[in-house]
């Protein structure tokens, strides 16, 4: 059965097509959640959000695009506003703990790379992280995450190009790992 | 001509390392399936609520006419005639209300619902499909549970009901995918008005306001 097929039968009310369908495609959304989100229990609730959004809204899919390419539209606007409620509610939570921490010393990063790349891809604004970890991460092309983040090719290249201009600055101190 | 801020070297090298970043662990696909579908199932019922209410009531009436009817016929006459008739009389007044008022009820929602159908097809070719065709499914099990009860005896009535199955029927197989710019739809509207269902329909539902016709009659 093909995949045009499977999606008129989950439209129809067929529960065992839907489950078809999200076994087919729920790895990609989990991983790229959990990319961007970098918790599990985030990455979950989000990929559930996901899979509820994109069924409920299955009949305004007209099949212009890919599922795929649809799905991972949701995925990401479920994702990047998840994120930033998320934010927003740690921002007040850090707020209220910087207030009481007042003249505590800042802990220096750990120097080891894992530890570092990890903190200058998180320091990426937004739209940099996003396109970086889609493309340089999942392997998702330019084409999908232009339809995904409703950008332009070029935006999306050029976000990338920034990124990785940001992260060399950012890893500089372990230069002589990619000179060599 | 390579770029000045390229240095394949440093993006493969990125590319190798990047990949430790927030590493996913494997995919917990059945704690997460469990979950998805136990929510569609409470937004599900939630969702059908409304719509349901009616159809369920306009079901049970259907069911207890049914009931009544068919205990009414079974009784066996007992002691003073006149006393037997009239009771019989009066069950049957109260047989024949409940059906009126599940036939009122439902001929109500069927109108507004091709109305809406109808409207909807002009204004968004075909885009809504799937809902109506969740709810034409809803409806149909009415319109047949209808053509088996006693108001199916109505030639007028049978004839109005066997009109309706056939558009619900189709209306319940509509697919969105493969209605192309709401082609499907398109011939399902033009179908009901050369068959005047909508205007027959509406002679069909007594004028005027009629208790039964509000939501909470029931």
């Amino acid at each position: 059965m093909d995949e045009s097929q499977l999606i008129a039968r989950v439209r129809a009310g067929d529960s065992a097509a839907e489950r078809v369908l999200y076994d087919a495609h729920v790895d990609r959304v989990y991983r790229l959640a959990f990319r961007l989100a970098g918790d599990d229990a985030l990455a979950q609730d989000f990929t559930q959000e996901t899979f509820i959004r994109a069924f409920d809204r299955l009949g305004s899919f007209r099949g212009d695009a890919a599922f795929s390419t649809w799905l991972h539209t949701i995925t990401t606007t479920v994702v990047l506003n998840g994120l930033r409620k998320v934010k927003r509610f740690r921002q007040r939570e850090t707020d209220i703990d910087d207030a009481h921490d007042i003249g505590v010393a800042q802990r220096h990063a750990e120097p080891d790379l894992k530890a570092r790349l990890r903190q200058a891809i998180d320091d990426l604004p937004e739209g940099y992280r996003t396109v970086f970890v889609m493309h340089d991460v999942e392997g998702y092309t330019h084409e999908e995450i232009g339809v995904a983040l409703g950008v332009e090719t070029g935006t999306s290249k050029a976000q990338l190009s920034r990124a990785r201009a940001k992260l060399r600055v950012a890893l500089a101190d372990f230069a002589g790992e990619w000179v060599t | 001509m390579m770029d000045e801020h390229e240095d394949p070297k440093f993006e493969q090298w990125l590319k190798d390392a990047a990949q430790s970043y927030h590493a996913p662990r494997t995919t917990p696909r059945e704690a997460m399936w469990t979950r998805i579908a136990a929510q569609r199932e409470r937004k599900h019922v939630i969702e059908l609520r409304p719509w349901m209410r009616w159809a369920v009531a306009a079901a049970a009436v259907l069911i207890l006419g049914i009931g009544i009817g068919r205990w009414t016929a079974h009784q066996p006459s007992a002691g003073n005639g006149t006393i037997t008739v009239a009771t019989a009389d009066s069950t049957k007044a109260q047989s024949d209300f409940v059906y009126r008022v599940a036939a009122t009820q439902y001929l109500s929602h069927t109108e507004a619902f091709l109305t809406s159908f109808r409207a909807d097809a002009g204004l968004h070719r075909g885009a809504n499909s799937a809902r109506f065709s969740r709810q034409a499914r809803d409806l149909l099990s009415t319109t047949r549970l209808m053509l088996d009860s006693p108001a199916g005896k109505d030639q007028r009535l049978r004839s109005l009901l066997e009109d309706l199955e056939l558009l619900l029927v189709q209306i319940s197989q509509l697919d969105a995918a493969h209605d192309g710019g709401g082609h499907d739809t398109d011939l399902i509207t033009q179908g009901m008005n050369q068959s005047n269902v909508l205007p027959k329909l509406r002679s069909a539902i007594p004028a005027g306001p009629v208790p039964v016709r509000t939501e909470g009659a029931l």
